[in-house]
This record gives structure tokens, sequence and C-alpha cells, in this order.
């Protein structure tokens, strides 16, 4: 169908009262719900599945997805206020965001989220609607040797984002890589590192280990601090709360390069949000004139990933409604959704509902156009609370921090398993080693893991399968030289040195 | 039919005792609903397709709060629900796999029989599938090719305590053919890796099969399962096709936790048989191509034990490590 006739038909359906409704609806719960830390998307959409049994299949698409686009945009929230990263997609927020709200800017942080996401949703919804054919069957020439690829050009990123001392960061991207093995091995079957214990059968889930390291971590040293060194209190005055011309400049190419970068992960289904908000922050400190400005909150690192895992949504909508193959926890659920209302996603899927499909498309602008409107008000709310005296906004970031672990999973294993990775937190910022390495590697790692040993399965053990296909050779020079960057920069301030002696 | 009517006659006292009983126990708060899986995995949507239809069938005068219990092949969820001794507000929802678990890992300790088995819900048949350019027509195609190349043919499937491996396993046993198998976590990715041609053949549900059967990308060489499905009237099942193996059992069940009063285990046994003769159950399982296996009472208990053997037996002639 032409594009255009198609897009007419979405809107009409769109546009209908009772969709705007509900596109609102799942808008406005996504937003909460990003909100909240450990309250994810997969398990919202799951709470209210047996409720859209009443509701046409068209409204409850509408709403669903709402509730996934709509929580990307508040996920940066707490990484911005209070380095607390909700879902994985926003651990990389935390770096610039958190310092910039350090800085008294917390309000121009969250603003740059705000209209990243609003950019990058809009860009995720474009290739959605123009190349979502094409694009689902070029995904399928990715396969475990390429995801393996992507995976190591995600872990050669932390490289970059390495601070004052790379065996550091190694490290602790080790210490993360060692919990991500933990739990049942999946090809053996056989449990590892799991001490005996029957709760880490499952592994430990990434939101504890954040909320550990980074948020109560990070509780534990101002605590140390005593006051000193607190949070900037943002300034008064509107101006000082939102975004200033000179940030929006700054953040041009991050806009543009997070929305495509976002949107072509997203379109893979092995991939995932991580990595592409990964991916676009390691290629926005790349081509940056200041590169060792980067963790410092400088507004691009803000804007890159925030649009990257916003795009990635509409990227990841491609191989569910074309192919009926998802991609993640919440894309399952989507899917799992349209075969409960008997709807049949696949190949013939754009076809044989094209109401459904362009209905959704134009829900989609219309959703984030809500989202931009409904979040940029909460900007200067959100910013405010950091005017709260550190006795109150310590015990709120504790109490927010436990409720997200809660939501995770209630048990006391797992509040002792949180107090433990706090305690590991404040060590490490001591002693001066990044936490970001050490949560990167629990999400990368056990991916990665899997895909190599997938690719080995493939190939009999042979490890020529991971450069002998293209795709996946060209993504390993890639993280070859991602890698060799710190050692350039090295040899290039040796060399300036000697020149300057 | 001597079967069949034993079995109705066991059915209807069943019912009528537990219809006697049921006035003594009724659940006054939420009751949980507990899955092995995230949400979105395959006892997740059959609890929230519970959940719904309970609500519009009005089965139930509370809600089901679903509850996830995610690792170790429901090895959490099953200790999840040994804490919750005696308390009838609590159900679990099983697979096969919660059988399996006990068997090969040491951690997993509750097996389902230490739980207050309910009700058998559903079997999930199975089909072998191909890609549609694949020059495998027919199982023996497909056999032959991977005798002829032992170790070349690849097939993506789940854990290797899973139907699809275990089969794999059980066809290799009887046939002297071998091909590699390839764990995936997610069904997408297994999917994904056949229709990308990275593998050569999965084992995979109907439903998830379907459109890609009906878009032409994909073909069914066997089916694994006792016999023909509706959905597949033309395709052979294994043995049909030559290859009379054991069949994997994989069920869907649901459990209570130990301990419950017997008041409480009749009125859930009652709920799940009232559930399944609902026109909304009907349409679940022709839409996700479930075959009815509804079990209760002393049947599923039995079942249960068939089941187990059958599993511990196929799992050590697949050659996997069997701790009890």
């Amino acid at each position: 169908m032409d594009i255009a006739a198609g897009l007419a038909q979405g809107f009409a359906v769109a546009v209908q009262p009772l969709n705007l409704w509900w596109c609102f609806v799942g808008v406005f719960i996504g937003t909460v719900v990003g909100v909240l830390p450990g309250l994810g998307p997969p398990a919202t959409i799951a709470m209210l599945l047996p409720l859209t049994h009443g509701m046409s299949p068209a409204s409850a698409m509408i709403m669903l997805a709402g509730i996934y686009y709509g929580a990307k945009y508040g996920g940066s929230t707490t990484s911005i206020l209070m380095n607390m990263p909700g879902e994985s997609s926003s651990v990389i927020t935390c770096l610039d965001g958190y310092a910039m709200a350090r800085q008294g800017r917390a309000g121009a942080a969250l603003g740059l989220a705000a209209i990243a996401s609003f950019i990058a949703g809009t860009v995720g919804v474009v290739g959605l609607m123009l190349v979502a054919p094409p694009l689902a069957k070029l995904s399928l020439a990715f396969s475990s040797p390429e995801y393996f690829a992507l995976m190591a050009l995600g872990l050669s990123m932390v490289v970059l984002l390495a601070g004052a001392s790379l065996v550091k960061a190694l490290l602790a991207m080790l210490v993360g890589l060692w919990i991500a093995g933990m739990g049942t091995d999946l090809f053996s079957a056989t449990s590892r590192f799991t001490f005996g214990r029957a709760e880490l059968l499952g592994g430990i889930d990434f939101t504890i280990v954040a909320i550990g390291v980074f948020a109560i971590g990070e509780v534990l040293a101002s605590v140390e601090r005593q006051g000193s060194g607190q949070l900037q209190p943002v300034p008064r005055g509107l101006r000082n709360l939102l975004p200033t011309r000179q940030d929006l400049k700054e953040s041009r190419f991050a806009f543009a390069q997070g929305s495509i970068v976002g949107f072509l992960v997203g379109v893979l289904p092995g991939a995932g949000s991580t990595i592409a908000s990964l991916l676009s922050y390691g290629i926005e400190k790349a081509v940056s004139k200041h590169p060792e400005a980067f963790g410092t909150g400088v507004p691009e690192g803000v804007a890159a990933p925030e649009g990257a895992n916003n795009s990635e949504t509409g990227g990841a909508l491609v191989p569910l409604l074309t192919l009926g193959i998802p991609g993640s926890a919440t894309t399952a659920i989507l899917l799992a959704a349209l075969i409960l209302w008997g709807l049949r996603p696949g190949p013939l899927f754009i076809e044989e509902q094209p109401a459904l499909f362009w209905g959704l498309v134009a829900s989609m602008y219309i959703g984030n156009l809500m989202l931009l409107v409904l979040n940029l008000p909460l900007v200067p709310l959100f910013a405010q609370l950091l005017r709260l005296p550190a006795h109150a906004l310590l015990p709120l970031i504790l109490g927010v921090s436990l409720v997200g672990v809660m939501a995770v999973s209630a048990t006391v294993f797992a509040g002792l398993l949180v107090a433990v990775f706090g305690l590991a937190g404040w060590l490490m910022k001591r002693l001066d080693y990044p936490a970001a390495p050490l949560v990167l590697g629990l999400v990368l790692g056990d991916p990665m893991e899997r895909a190599l040993r997938q690719s080995l399965m493939m190939s009999q053990g042979d490890l020529s399968i991971l450069v002998s296909r293209p795709i996946s050779a060209v993504v390993l020079a890639l993280a070859a030289l991602v890698l060799l960057v710190p050692f350039a920069r090295r040899l290039n301030a040796m060399r300036m040195r000697a020149v300057e002696s | 039919m001597i079967r069949a009517f034993v079995r109705s006659v066991g059915a209807f006292t069943g019912f009528a005792l537990s219809l006697a009983a049921s006035a003594a126990f009724v659940p006054g708060k939420p009751v949980e609903l507990v899955v092995h899986t995230g949400p979105g995995g395959g006892n997740d949507v059959l609890a929230r397709a519970i959940s719904a239809m309970a609500e519009k069938e009005n089965l139930l005068p509370v809600r089901f709060v679903v509850v996830n219990k995610p690792g170790g092949n429901g090895a959490v969820a099953a200790n999840y629900l040994a804490e919750k001794k005696g308390d009838p507000n609590v159900v679990g929802l099983i697979t096969s796999a919660w059988l399996v678990g006990p068997m090969t890992t040491a951690e997993a300790k509750v097996a389902v029989t230490d739980l207050t088995p309910l009700v058998q819900l559903v079997q999930e048949p199975a089909v072998v599938a191909v890609r549609a350019d694949a020059p495998f027509k027919t199982m023996k195609d497909f056999i032959e090719a991977a005798k002829a190349k032992p170790g070349e043919l690849k097939q993506s499937g789940g854990s290797l305590t899973a139907r699809d491996s275990i089969m794999r396993q059980v066809l290799q046993n009887a046939t002297g053919a071998r091909w590699a198998f390839i764990s995936f976590p997610g069904g997408g990715e297994r999917l994904a890796a056949l229709l990308g041609g990275h593998v050569n053949m999965m084992i995979v549900e109907p439903q998830e099969a379907g459109e890609h059967l009906r878009a032409g990308k994909l073909r069914v060489l066997a089916q694994v399962a006792d016999k023909r499905l509706p959905g597949f009237p033309d395709v052979p099942t294994l043995k049909e096709a030559g290859y009379d193996v054991v069949l994997f059992p994989q069920m869907r069940g649901a459990v209570a936790p130990p301990g419950i009063a017997p008041d409480a285990a009749a009125y859930w046994r009652d709920f799940f048989a009232r559930l399944v003769r609902t026109p909304s159950w009907r349409k679940y399982l022709e839409d996700n191509q479930f075959e009815d296996g509804f079990r209760t009472g002393a049947e599923f208990t039995k079942t249960l034990d068939d089941t187990s053997r059958q599993l511990a037996k196929l799992l050590q002639d697949a050659g996997v490590k069997v701790v009890r």
C-alpha cells in the first residue's frame, strides 16, 4: 500500500476520540513507570493485559505501545536526579546527566533528555513506517557471530568511558562479567557460582546491582562527605530550569546520530537498548572535539544515549510486526497480546491488518507529541526535588531504591544483595573504580557469552567464524579500533611532551 | 469407550465432591498466580490469559495477581511455593521443566510432588520445521543428510533439558544421525536463526510457525505428536514418518503449595474444571493450537508419575547428567 494512503488511514484510526484517550493513558502510565526504577514496561504491560479484553485490538495496541515508548521518556529521570538507573539503557545517562545535576543543571539535563526522546522517538516511527519490511529481512542476516561482535564493540566502548585508570575500568568490567555468569548455564543446564543457593539459580538481576553500586553507593559517599561537595541547588528562575540555546546547539549531532543508531540497533532482535545507548554515547565521544569532557556533564552525553534508547522502540517494532519475532521482554509480551486478541503478527501482518498497523504508526506520532507536552512541564517540578536538604533527600533516594529492588524481587535475600552492592559501590568510589563498566559488563556479559558459544557451536569450534562473516568481521575491526584509541592518545601525549621538552 | 466412560464418571464424582467441598473454602483476597518465567514467557502469558478468562467468565470472586519468579527452570518458583506452605491463596502454573529441574539441578530441591498437584491443563504438540527453500522435503531427507555429513546440520532450540533438545537426542539415538544443537534463550531468536538460514531445523510450537508457513517461508517435515493436529492434516507424525520414538511429554498444569486444606485443593480443582469448559478456554486452545489435556485428581497424580519416569529415562538416554 502507498505510504501516504496508509498514513491517512492510520490517522483516521488514531484520532478517534477513544483511541486518543487510550494513547494518552498509555503514554501517561509509561511516563510514571519509566520514572519509577524497578517497575519496567514488561511487568506493567503484563499486568494491564487482562484489562484489555473489552477494548478493540487497535485501542489496546495503541495503549500498550504507549506504555512501551512512554517508559523510555521517564527512564532518565532517576538517572539524572539520583544517579539511579532504572533501566539498563539509562546507565550511560547517569554519567553526564548526574554530573550536570551536581552542577545545578538538572533541569537542563532533564529537558535535553525529553527533547532528545521526542526527536528520536519520531525518527523511530518514520523508520518503522518507511523501511520496516526490507529492514526486517536485513536483520535476519545477523546471527550469533554478528551479535558477539556487536557486544564486543559495546564492551570495548567501556574503555572509552574509562576515567583516570584504564586498568581499574577493566577490573570493574571483569567483576560485572563474573556476576553475569552466575545462575543456570543455558547450554549445559549446570549451575555456576550459585554457592548452593537456589535464589542464585536465576542469576542476579541488573536492577539490584545498578541500584546498589550507583544510587546507594552515592548516598553512602554523600553521607561521608557530610555536606561538602553537595549537589548544587538549582538556581531560581525558569531559564535555569531548561536547556540553553548553547546546550541544544552542542547536541545537534547527538540528536541525529542517537536517533539513527538507536533505530538501527533496535531492528536487530538480539541487540537491545543498552547497546544502542552505549554505542551512540561512544560514537558521540569519538567524534567530539572535547572527548575528555565526557563524564563531567556535557549536554551531548545526555542527548545521544537518551535519543538512542527512544528510537530503539520504533526499531524493535519492526521485527515484531513484520516477522513476529520479539527482541526483548517487552516486545515478547506485546506479541503475546497480539496473539491473545486473535491477531497474527508475521510476514502478512501489515498487508492483512493495515488499519491496525497504520493506526499504531499514526498513534505513535501523536503519542510522542503528547509525551513532550507531558514531560517538559515535569522538568522544573523534578528539578525542584534537588532543593531538598540532604537529610531529606538522601533517605528519599534510599526509599526509592528499596521500592525499585522490591519491585524486582520482594525477598530478604534481594535486600541483602542490594546492601552488599551498595557497600561495594561506596568502596569503589573511595578507591576510584568507575561503576559503569561493572554494570555494563553485567548487562552485556550474558548475551556476549551466549553469542560466542552459539557461534562456536555453529562452526564446530572453529573461531574463524567470527571473522569469516563480513558483518561480524567489520564490527570486530571497529571494536579493535576503539581499543586502540587510548593507546593512540597516550602515544600522542608522549609525543607532545617530547616536543615540549 | 469403557475408559472414556470411567473417566467421565470419575470426573463427575470428582466434580460433585468438589461442589460439596467448595462450600468450605472460597478465596477472600486476591490470589497469587505464580509462574517461573518473566513477563512475556510462555507460562506468564498463560497466567494472564487465565486471569482474564476468570474475570470475563466470572469464575472467581477475587482477582488473580500474577507473580513472576523466574530462574533455574522453575526451581525459584517451586521454592517460593514451598515457602507458602498451607496458604490456600496461592496457585502455581507448572510445565514439564518443573519435573526436569530437580532431576538435573542439585540446588532445585522442591519436586512437583512435594507441592499439591491440582490439574493438568494442556499438552503442547510441536512440529519439525525447516526453511521453505531447504533441500529437505521429508523427515527422512533431513535424517539422511545428517547421516551423510555428521555434525554439519544445525538445529536451533532452547536449553539442553528442553523438549527440542531431548527429541534431538532421541532421534539421534534411534537413527545414528548426528547434527548440532544451538541453544537460544528466546523463542524469537531461535526462529530468527532458522529464518535467516543460520541453522537448518527447529522443533517449534505450531502457533509460532503458523504465520511463516502461511507466508511460505517455512516447511513442516513432521509433527511431534501422537496424532495429526487439525492445523496440519497433511503432515505425518514422527511415527508415521518412520521414526517410532518416545515423545517428550510437554504439559502445562497447576499446583498449590504443600499442606493446604483438602477443601482448598478441591476448590482449585473445581475452578480449573470450570475454566476448561468455558468458550474462552476453547478459543485459547484453538488460537495456540494446544491439545486439550485436562486431567485432575488421582489421574493427574498418575500422569505426573508416568511423565516423571518417562522424562528420567529420556534424560538418561540423552546423556544428561541426572542428580536424583
